[in-house]
């Protein structure tokens, strides 16, 4: 299992996606710093400045937004052994599919957990940076904003996670991005204009990252518009382990689902 | 001395019977020619062997064992398949080296196949930049890495140049006479005839023949020409052989060799303007061999 969690790490780190991902990581960061320099009071409409808890967590909850790209990423990653055909050479080498799965699911959550690490220190540096620059005292203290970032890097991982996971289900890579992309971006969003299934949101993904990273301003938001009542989302930690619930459900998926399938 | 051993193999993907009531072996140190047309099930029975495709019934096993049962898959059978590719942005060096770790090989083996199948001359280039040959023999070499005793390769020619052919040709003989099981599957007959010790032919997913490439050669014809078409009509059939009109001034003799001909014809004082060996289209072989089974 070492040996094959050892290949699939250099499988990632030998395509240039492990760039694209670096390069992701750095920018969804630096774009949260540069959102605290602008300040979000100057936003328009106008957000809770950096001097309030609100906005505080308003710019982490708009780093927790961008967990979709390493999901993506992890999406591609997998996908891609169907698309480039190598997925007959691997099932070769490793006969038994379930342990070639675990593998990437194992390298990619690495993967995952690095590239919310880049992110999330860029984002404290840019954030940290930003209100010394202004002058401004942060609205939640450091310890608070650190173990925001620090539960902003692991959704990101569990994310990556779903999208390898979803990967291996859908196998087509387009179609596999496709729908990861438009569910994690979109659907999960219209769903909630839906009166009754708005009751489920804090159980969907979005929900649960949403009560992981204290980012309430969507759903609040989407309550304002609809007229209804805001959701109340589940507690941080109980947001976590649902998320860890999808990520697990997803894996046992992919790992189950391929055993039966021919690869032809 | 690991075989592969192939019995009742069936495989149906709904209502298409790819693959039915197939047997067959392939003996240590032989080569076996896998002949069919396209679509024959050549590539879903090999697909069967290496546990990438689940029979419907039947087995296939090698060495006695399921391909997955194997304690180290890779450093019992080298499968080389038609369609498995690579990853565009790898070079052929990082992609041989991807599956060395897969397999538990070192830097000497991937350098030793490398070497072997000639990719070492382009193996820093980016896989999507290679030719069709040089991806058949980067395929070859990752099939090597655990040095193999069975080999199975699915139309291992296409997309190699003459000189490639003749290289793996030599390369395949040179394997069995080391004691190695080599499956060879082509659409081709000329492929094979010249590196295979037995053939065995499939069409429609079923078992047409399996015959010796000896036996085969008695699909062969040669192709005279001569002023005395009358003469080689009487004096041909004495020797044994077959003979039918082709064309004006010309005969087709069955069951005779290039060299029976032309001794007949010099001991008859016959001239020839031309002899020549005709190879056998798989369709005329597969003519042959089903009257030979009748």
């Amino acid at each position: 299992m070492i040996a094959l969690i050892a290949a699939e790490w250099r499988r990632l780190t030998t395509t240039r996606l492990w760039l694209w991902g670096l390069l992701a990581a750095l920018g969804s960061g630096a774009l949260t710093g540069l959102l605290a320099l602008v300040g979000p009071e100057n936003f328009t409409p106008p957000m809770p400045g950096l001097h309030t808890p609100e906005g505080v967590t308003a710019l982490l909850g708009l780093l927790g937004f961008t967990a979709f790209v390493p999901a993506l990423l992890g999406t591609a990653a997998v996908a891609g052994e169907y698309r480039h055909g190598t997925v007959s050479t691997t099932a070769l080498f490793a006969p038994r599919r379930w342990t070639w799965l675990v593998a990437k699911l194992a390298a990619y959550t690495a993967g995952g957990l690095g590239y919310g690490a880049v992110a999330t220190a860029v984002a404290a540096v840019g954030l940290f940076g930003a209100a010394a620059l202004n002058g401004v005292e942060l609205g939640l203290p450091a310890g608070v904003v650190s173990a925001l970032l620090a539960r902003i890097a692991a959704t990101m991982a569990v994310y990556t996670l779903l999208g390898v996971a979803m990967g291996a289900l859908l196998r087509n890579q387009v179609t596999a991005l496709v729908v990861v992309g438009a569910y994690l971006y979109l659907a999960e969003t219209l769903l909630m204009l839906i009166p009754g299934v708005k009751e489920l949101y804090p159980f969907l993904p979005g929900g649960a990252t949403s009560a992981l990273t204290g980012f309430t301003q969507l759903a609040d938001a989407i309550a304002e518009q609809t007229g209804g009542a805001a959701v109340a989302l589940l507690s941080a930690p109980a947001g976590g382990l649902v998320l860890l619930g999808y990520a697990l459900v997803a894996s046992a998926i992919a790992v189950l689902v391929p055993l039966r399938r021919d690869i032809t | 001395m690991t075989g592969i051993q192939v019995r009742g193999l069936t495989k149906r993907f709904g209502p298409v019977a790819a693959v039915t009531d197939l047997s067959f072996d392939v003996t240590p140190g032989t080569v076996t020619g896998f002949l069919g047309p396209n679509g024959a099930g050549k590539t879903t029975t090999m697909r069967m062997l290496l546990g990438l495709v689940t029979p419907t019934s039947g087995t296939a096993t090698i060495g006695g064992r399921r391909y997955a049962d194997l304690p180290r898959p890779t450093a019992t059978v080298g499968a080389l398949l038609d369609g498995s590719g690579f990853h565009p942005a790898h070079t052929a060096l990082d992609h041989l080296r991807v599956y060395a770790r897969m397999g538990g090989y070192d830097a000497g083996r991937v350098e030793r196949v490398a070497e072997e199948t000639g990719v070492s001359a382009f193996a820093r280039r980016i896989t999507r930049e290679l030719s069709t040959g040089m991806r058949q023999r980067l395929n070859l070499a990752t099939a090597l890495l655990g040095d193999p005793r069975v080999l199975l390769l699915d139309e291992p020619g296409n997309g190699l140049d003459p000189e490639g052919i003749a290289w793996l040709r030599g390369f395949l003989r040179e394997r069995a006479a080391r004691g190695c099981a080599v499956l060879v599957s082509s659409h081709q007959l000329a492929e094979v005839e010249q590196v295979a010790d037995r053939v065995v032919v499939i069409q429609q997913g079923r078992l047409v023949a399996t015959a010796t490439t000896a036996e085969l050669a008695g699909a062969r014809s040669v192709l005279v020409r001569s002023p005395r078409t009358d003469l080689l009509r009487t004096c041909l059939p004495a020797e044994g052989g077959e003979v039918e009109e082709a064309g004006s001034g010309a005969l087709r003799v069955h069951g005779l060799t290039t060299e029976q001909v032309a001794t007949a014809a010099a001991a008859h004082g016959v001239p020839l303007y031309e002899i020549t060996p005709e190879r056998p289209t798989l369709e005329k072989a597969f003519l042959h061999l089903t009257k030979e089974s009748r």
